[in-house]
């Protein structure tokens, strides 16, 4: 941060962009409006007719849904990742941008909690999918990872939740200070009377750190959770022990990614580059590197295992992901998350706004052909030759799935005019307090 | 009361309540210490600090390293939520013995440890912010008048006294303002007018 940086000054250029709705707002704003109309058109056709609608073909009954399920998980992982396990570390770079990082976590895990209900076609009956007393006095198997993933999910949104809540309050007593009429009677209400006394701090801080702790072991256990959805099923290609720390790696590559691409434009467009600026991703570069490196050596690991392990079936899937129907899944998988970020290693690139912002799209491209290919090429080509079939997804999948960023971004930009997207006290905090010995010794 | 009193202390029975608390604004933090220092130094241990952000130097001289209850919360949380959802699990299988094949137990340890471990991380974190709602007193809508300042949500520090502490009130403005304070108000009068 800049040395110049006061603590009034923090409070102003932070609130600055709040309620000022400009013509590019309203603009973004219709046309993530377009898409998410676009995606309810889709999965109304669905609910009316039916999962036939969309593009399954026995024995693939998993395909959009579920990967764009998982492609969302795995962005929500880098908040959390962010806001709790930086904290933990203090690593100063997390100020500036674990704020919006935060809320891009809550609003991935909410659009990922949509597919559930999608993807079971009957999206009344989703309810199924918790465990609930019942007539039968059965409950659900707790022994299975579908279970085991409503659990994950559930718990990992829950305590996001609070967590960023939590982080708000004394922002939203901040914001509350400086508005009147409705608006202020609202953020009154938020900010549950925060005075900032030393009774609030002293309880808020230790809770703080509690919420980092528990968050910290919750961020790993998710996409561990999720991976089990696929590795604990005999299906070839899937029942790999490898999947756990490999989902974990490839959730924070992605999630690190779409920080950076959101938070890219927000600093541009809200004047806040004195508080994020190229330090501030230039680590997430570097994270992203880190993590990219785990994943491209768990793609290269998978293929010594499947060849080591001498099992025809598995071997065969593996080598039918290169060479078979869905190679060019494979070839922007690999492109996109074991090549092109490698740009990155150059300073020149991983500084440079441009080369952050399109490596960073790049990236999220390439992770979601990368659960595609995990999720349709095993399941088409399975044990049984005579059942190995295409999957080609449907308007209505893709419809579906633009809607999903539709339906996030809308809840992003929302967010961006109505709460503070940079942490005003953390950011402070950051800075030398005002001290009048300082001052004395300066004049 | 949801008012703070700076160390847990039962103030001395000749405190007098304030009909309108003494406020002093600080811009330096470390004039707000000296300020706190002062005070603690004649005795007096009930006043609220305010702060626009947590500083380990106030909470050094205020609770002297004491840690917040609200880890016991957390604590509890946990260990509830952990044999809540492992009983949930259990008792369902028990419930419902089938015929495991390959002989598996019903109540078998490895799987029921994945929501096992979710039921703690949940239940310690819901229970860490009833911690923290019930340590702080939120929601505070009723905290006195002096600490509804919006200075000490931007740039500036704060100490609020509602009751003398069996001390003269002039004795306490005149501690607040030789510590540095920019502004000294509030009192019920008696100790004269004290704009710094």
């Amino acid at each position: 941060m800049s040395s110049e940086l006061s603590y009034s000054r923090v409070n102003r250029d932070v609130m600055r962009p709040l309620f000022d709705m400009g013509m590019h707002w309203y603009g973004l704003v219709g046309l993530v409006v377009l898409g998410l109309a676009w995606g309810g058109y889709c999965w109304g056709i669905q609910l009316v007719k039916g999962l036939g609608v969309a593009g399954y073909h026995p024995p693939v009954f998993w395909g959009v849904y579920i990967t764009t399920f998982v492609f969302w998980i795995g962005i929500g992982h880098a908040g959390t990742l962010i806001s709790a396990i930086l904290f933990l570390t203090r690593s100063r770079w997390r100020t500036g941008i674990y704020r919006a990082a935060e809320a891009m976590t809550i609003f991935a895990v909410m659009t990922a909690a949509l597919f559930p209900a999608i993807h079971v076609g009957r999206a009344w009956q989703a309810y199924w999918l918790f465990p609930y007393p019942n007539q039968r006095q059965l409950w659900q198997n707790f022994k299975s990872p579908l279970m085991w993933d409503v659990f994950a999910v559930s718990t990992y949104f829950t305590v996001s939740t609070v967590f960023f809540f939590i982080g708000l309050i004394p922002d939203i007593a901040a914001v509350r200070d400086t508005t009147k009429g409705i608006t202020g009677k609202l953020y009154t209400a938020m900010a549950l009377g925060w005075r900032g006394t030393d009774r609030q701090w002293r309880h808020y801080m230790a809770a703080y750190g509690f919420f980092a702790a528990l968050a910290t072991p919750l961020v790993l256990s998710v996409h561990s959770v999720v991976s089990w959805d696929f590795a604990m099923a005999v299906t070839p290609g899937w029942h790999s022990t490898l999947f756990p720390p490999y989902f974990v790696a490839g959730a924070i590559f992605s999630g690190c990614a779409m920080v950076i691409t959101l938070m890219l434009p927000l600093a541009k467009a809200f004047k806040l580059e004195e508080y994020i600026h190229v330090w501030h991703f230039e680590h997430l570069a570097k994270l992203c590197l880190f993590t990219g490196g785990i994943l491209t050596y768990a793609y290269g690991t998978e293929y010594f295992i499947a060849w080591y392990s001498d099992n025809p079936y598995e071997w065969d899937v593996f080598v039918d992901r290169v060479v078979g129907k869905y190679w060019w899944v494979f070839l922007t998988m690999v492109l996109c998350n074991c090549t092109i970020p490698l740009l990155w290693w150059f300073k020149k690139i991983r500084t440079s706004m441009m080369g952050l912002f399109v490596i960073s799209i790049i990236i999220n491209i390439g992770m979601w052909f990368e659960r595609f290919n995990i999720i349709a090429s095993s399941l088409a080509h399975s044990f049984d030759p005579g059942a190995w079939v295409y999957y080609t997804p449907t308007y209505i999948e893709w419809g579906i799935m633009i809607g999903s960023f539709a339906w996030f971004f809308l809840w992003f930009l929302l967010f961006v005019k109505i709460m503070p997207s940079v942490a005003i006290a953390e950011v402070k905090e950051t800075l030398r307090p005002p001290l009048k010995h300082e001052e004395h010794a300066a004049k | 009361m949801t008012h703070d009193h700076a160390h847990g202390h039962a103030a001395p029975a000749e405190s007098e309540p304030l009909d309108e608390p003494i406020k002093a604004v600080y811009k330096h933090l470390d004039c707000l210490l000296e300020g706190i220092n002062g005070l603690k130094k004649v005795g007096i241990r009930d006043f609220t600090v305010l702060s626009p952000i947590p500083r380990h130097e106030i909470e050094q001289e205020i609770y002297q390293g004491e840690p917040s209850p609200v880890r016991w919360f957390t604590l509890l949380g946990g260990i509830f939520g952990a044999t809540a959802i492992f009983s949930l699990a259990s008792l369902t299988h028990a419930n419902w013995p089938m015929i495991i094949p390959g002989g598996k137990p019903l109540v078998s340890i490895p799987p029921f440890l994945v929501v096992t471990f979710e039921g703690t991380i949940l239940w310690g974190s819901l229970m860490t912010l009833v911690g923290l709602l019930l340590n702080c007193r939120l929601p505070a809508f009723d905290l006195p008048k002096a600490m509804h300042d919006p200075r000490f949500t931007n740039d500036s520090f704060g100490i609020v006294l509602e009751r003398t502490s069996g001390h003269d009130e002039a004795e306490i403005k005149q501690i607040l303002q030789h510590s540095g304070a920019i502004e000294v108000t509030g009192g019920d009068g008696n100790g004269g007018a004290n704009h710094g």
